[in-house]
């Protein structure tokens, strides 16, 4: 059990990653998860030498002795800019495009890292990450807007949020004074949440029209008549959340070379697929030709809100990495990382009432949102110099390949290959590292044309950038009493 | 009627829908034009009234008929069946009496495997009502009974806009013409309205029973601007003048009609060469030429130059408001007036035959105000040419010849033959 000031600092860690809302990283990955790191472009895997090594590398904290408190924070500015290729007619399309800013436009992530070395072999560390998140949203309209001056692709998505937790205790161990292993069972806890327009009248809404063209329209061709039914029926919005807690892990290794001062570091992170429990809940506009024909309970009938259960699959990493400190003063690394997002096909969504069990709903046993992600890559390389006993600066750059093919781009995932170019610094002032770091994420225009995706308006050039920043605190934990008193 | 039964013949409407949760996918919007739903405001010309009533025997081959068939879009009409509903311009109001010989349901119901089924469409999507005024398209909506016997025009109107809906057991809306042409959400609307306005004071010689252009400029921009809040493509057509209609002639072209020359129009009923016999004028000198006799024509048979030129020129100022309102608006003018104009001038070939403005000329019906099917035909193509033009589009024009074939007005002949003359009439003139 921590002491009243060690259960100050658990509270006031546990406050900060709670409110946290992730929002990035290749499709929903995170990256970013340590200054220091990001400060390097992320590659740290064969570095792993502050508390974010539970992160990157969970081998890397056997070689910190002592023990050691670190908090990172980062914040993402992110400017999302969609311009749609070919809109229905009439649509009003800002002139610069859709902004898909994400609201608030300010998002914190947060981590806490604690490493404690237990002996010359064992060191034990504890880690509060989210290496997956995600807050997309479009929305830029009330419910009652004309349909026009929407979000032309609102019935692609239209908000979107992802929260892993990571809580993972680790135990790594040193098998020679130069190799050391780690293994860490994780607790993962995960929200999910997506809304989007539903009744499209040129999708879902047909499938209305097709029903009842004959009663409405008869003698006038089906196809013909339901395209007409489909644009007098309202825009409905769906909403399902969930949550799940489930476990994951995740296992290191680091190898010093002496000689060359070379570091070699293996990394890997388990899939996870989280069983989702929550609600889906519908709602529909009130005022449309259609209403009194076919009473105003039949929509509501039709979506009944009622509990779900999904699942929702994130990637294993793989990693490896490279470092060298024989320049003077000098460290250099290089990551190369892969993420098999190929698991992350499509989300199955099960509805428990549905159309198979219930007279007139129309929602389907499982619904199953398709995304087919290939597999992702990153290559990152990073420069570290020391300038003097307290200050240290570095560089990086980081090449992120996106996992999104153009199908899936939209607004829950408006998402391109990155360039990302960062630099930062550590001051060590009373026994503390003060770090910090910038992130310039410039994502590649991208242009998708998708004949499937013509009646969801979601073809079109996406043109992103976002800036990132953060800063880290890491102390001896010796010094931690003396800190709270201080405060 | 079969009133009981439409009420429970509905009601399915309201268990409808499964699996609606699934997406659908449709190609890409190409065209700047979405033409998914089309919906036609007018009067009598838009809605296929023809000869003495409104029926399907030119409804369903109405000019906005035609031209949505071309557009691939669905178009359900209040189809009637013959002989038709609605007052005859130039004759006085009719008392309602539905149904009459052979009429059965009066507004058709489309043929299903089971006959029970045998349904009216729910919505239509040509609103157009004869007689139907501008003022009267956002004030007149249904009104129970449907049928007002001492009302043919509301009774039109609830014919059309009224029905199932005065019917059902559940309260629905009873929209103007307007509010239901919102309400259809259309993405493409044909305005045709103010025609009526010119025929009631052209046919009463009266100009004073022509709108005041402020008012009617007011009314109309609310239509045009109501629908273009839909963001809907907007076409208004200007009003044809009626003095280029086959009602009125000349006495130079109505001599043609009643077998006579000119000179004995003008001479034996005291009128001018500028002059206008009406087509009422026509049939009551056909009958006096019969009779061999010649006398007062009766009231309505002959509109002067000078009422004529002061109507004209009333509905040239409606139709500016109408280019006002619509540029305002964003919408688009088909010259409606421009294309009766040229039939008047020059005529309009089809095949190797010319058709003319003149009453018996082949487009117009025997009303001598509607076209028939042909006329019909020829006024789609014209409007089919301005959507493809203004719009960037390559939809095919009708095959007027074949609708020609089939057309009984192009079987109207003018007399041939003999010609009455001043002798054979009892005049005591000499004719040049």
């Amino acid at each position: 059990m921590p002491g009243p000031a060690g259960a100050r600092i658990l509270a006031l860690v546990a406050l900060l990653t709670a409110g946290s809302l992730s929002c990035f990283g290749s499709a929903f990955s995170i990256a970013e998860l340590g200054a220091r790191a990001a400060g390097m472009g992320t590659a740290f895997i064969g570095v792993a030498d502050d508390g974010s090594a539970l992160y990157y590398n969970p081998a890397g904290i056997a070689f910190q002795p002592g023990k050691h408190m670190e908090m990172d924070s980062l914040v993402v500015v992110g400017l999302f800019r969609f311009t749609p290729s070919a809109t229905p007619v009439g649509q009003v399309v800002p002139a610069n495009g859709y902004s898909q800013s994400i609201k608030p436009h300010f998002i914190p992530v947060a981590s806490m890292y604690m490493t404690a070395q237990m002996s010359d072999k064992l060191t034990f560390g504890f880690g509060i990450f989210t290496p997956f998140g995600l807050s997309a949203n479009s929305t830029n309209f009330h419910d009652g807007d004309p349909n026009l001056t929407k979000f032309v692709g609102r019935f692609a998505g239209t908000r979107a949020r992802l929260e892993q937790f990571w809580f993972q205790p680790t135990l790594a161990y040193k098998v020679s004074k130069n190799a050391a292993i780690a293994v860490g069972p994780a607790f993962v806890h995960t929200h999910l949440m997506l809304e989007q327009s539903i009744l499209n009248p040129k999708g879902d809404g047909l499938v209305f029209g097709r029903q009842a063209a004959n009663t409405l329209f008869p003698g006038v061709p089906k196809e013909q008549a339901a395209a007409v039914i489909s644009r007098l029926l309202p825009e409905g919005r769906s909403r399902v959340a969930g949550t799940a807690d489930t476990v994951g892990f995740s296992v290191g290794f680091l190898y010093k070379d002496e000689g060359s001062k070379t570091n070699v570091g293996l990394t890997f992170r388990s899939a996870i697929t989280s069983h989702l429990k929550g609600k889906a809940s519908f709602a529909f506009g009130n005022d449309y030709p259609l209403q009194q024909y076919i009473g105003s309970d039949f929509l509501t009938n039709a979506f009944p809100n009622q509990n779900i259960t999904g699942s929702f699959t994130t990637p294993a990493t793989y990693g490896i990495g490279l470092s060298n400190s024989s320049v003077h003063k000098m460290r250099i690394s290089f990551d190369f990382r892969m993420q098999d997002y190929k698991r992350f096909s499509s989300v199955p969504l099960n509805f428990g009432i549905n159309e198979t069990n219930k007279k007139n709903v129309a929602l389907p046993a499982e619904q199953r949102l398709a995304f087919n992600f290939k597999n992702s890559y990153h290559y990152a390389v990073g420069v570290e110099r020391t300038l003097s006993e307290d200050l240290t600066v570095r560089l990086g750059y980081l090449r992120d390949l996106s996992p999104v093919p153009d199908q899936s781009v939209g607004p829950l995932f408006p998402d391109a290959n990155r360039n990302s170019f960062t630099i930062g610094a550590t001051k060590k002032r009373n026994g503390k590292d003060y770090t910090m770091f910038y992130e310039a994420m410039v994502f590649e225009h991208r242009t998708t044309d998708v004949a499937a995706n013509s009646n969801l308006y979601t073809n079109g050039l996406y043109h992103n950038f976002a800036h990132l920043a953060g800063m880290a605190l890491r102390f001896d934990m010796p010094a931690m009493p003396k800190l709270m008193k201080k405060h | 009627m079969k009133t009981q039964y439409l009420g429970v013949k509905f009601f399915p409407v309201a268990v409808l829908g499964v699996g609606i949760y699934c997406s659908g996918l449709l190609q890409a919007q190409t065209s700047p034009l979405d033409t998914t739903t089309f919906v036609v405001m007018g009067e009598g010309l838009a809605a296929g009234m023809a000869n003495f009533g409104l029926s399907t025997t030119v409804q369903t081959g109405s000019f906005p008929a035609l031209v949505a068939a071309q557009l691939k879009t669905a178009f359900p009409q209040p189809l009637i069946q013959p002989p038709g509903i609605g007052d005859v311009v130039g004759y006085p109001m009719r008392e309602a009496i539905l149904p009459v010989y052979p009429q059965g349901t009066v507004r058709v119901f489309q043929s299903q495997p089971n006959p029970n089924d045998d349904a009216p469409t729910v919505f239509v999507l040509n609103l157009s009502i004869p007689g139907l005024k501008l003022a009267d398209s956002v004030l007149m909506r249904p009104v129970p009974p449907i049928i007002q016997q001492k009302n043919m025009k509301q009774t039109v109107v609830n014919m059309i806009l009224g029905f199932p809906q005065l019917f059902f057991q559940r309260p629905v809306p009873l929209w103007t013409q307007f509010d239901y042409a919102k309400a259809m959400f259309p993405t493409l609307s044909l305005v045709e309205l103010g025609f009526y306005e010119a025929l009631d004071a052209a046919v009463a010689g009266d100009p004073t029973r022509m709108p005041d252009p402020a008012a009617f400029a007011a009314t109309y921009g609310t239509v045009v601007r109501g629908l273009r809040d839909l963001q809907a493509q907007v076409i208004v057509t200007t009003i044809p003048n009626p003095f280029d209609t086959a009602y009125f002639a000349t006495p130079d072209i109505a001599a043609s009609v009643v077998a006579t020359s000119p000179f004995i129009l003008t001479a034996g009923y005291h009128i001018t060469g500028q002059d206008y016999i009406t087509r009422n004028g026509m049939q009551a000198i056909s009958s006096q030429f019969w009779k061999r006799t010649l006398g007062p024509l009766p009231a309505g048979s002959v509109v002067t130059a000078a009422v004529a030129a002061d109507i004209t020129s009333r509905i040239n100022a409606l139709n500016a408001q109408i280019v006002s309102a619509a540029k305002a608006n964003n919408a688009v003018v088909y010259d409606l007036n421009a294309f009766f104009r040229k039939l008047r001038v020059s005529g309009m070939q089809v095949g190797t035959r010319t058709v003319t403005a003149d009453y018996l000329g082949g487009f117009y019906s025997l009303d001598a105000v509607y076209p028939g099917t042909t006329g019909h035909a020829l006024i789609a193509n014209d409007l089919l040419s301005f959507i493809n033009q203004t719009y960037k589009t390559s939809f095919p024009t009708v095959n007027v010849q074949a609708i020609a074939a089939a057309d009984p007005v192009m079987s109207y002949q003018k007399p041939a033959g003999g010609s009455f003359g001043a002798r054979m009439l009892g005049l005591d003139i000499n004719e040049p």
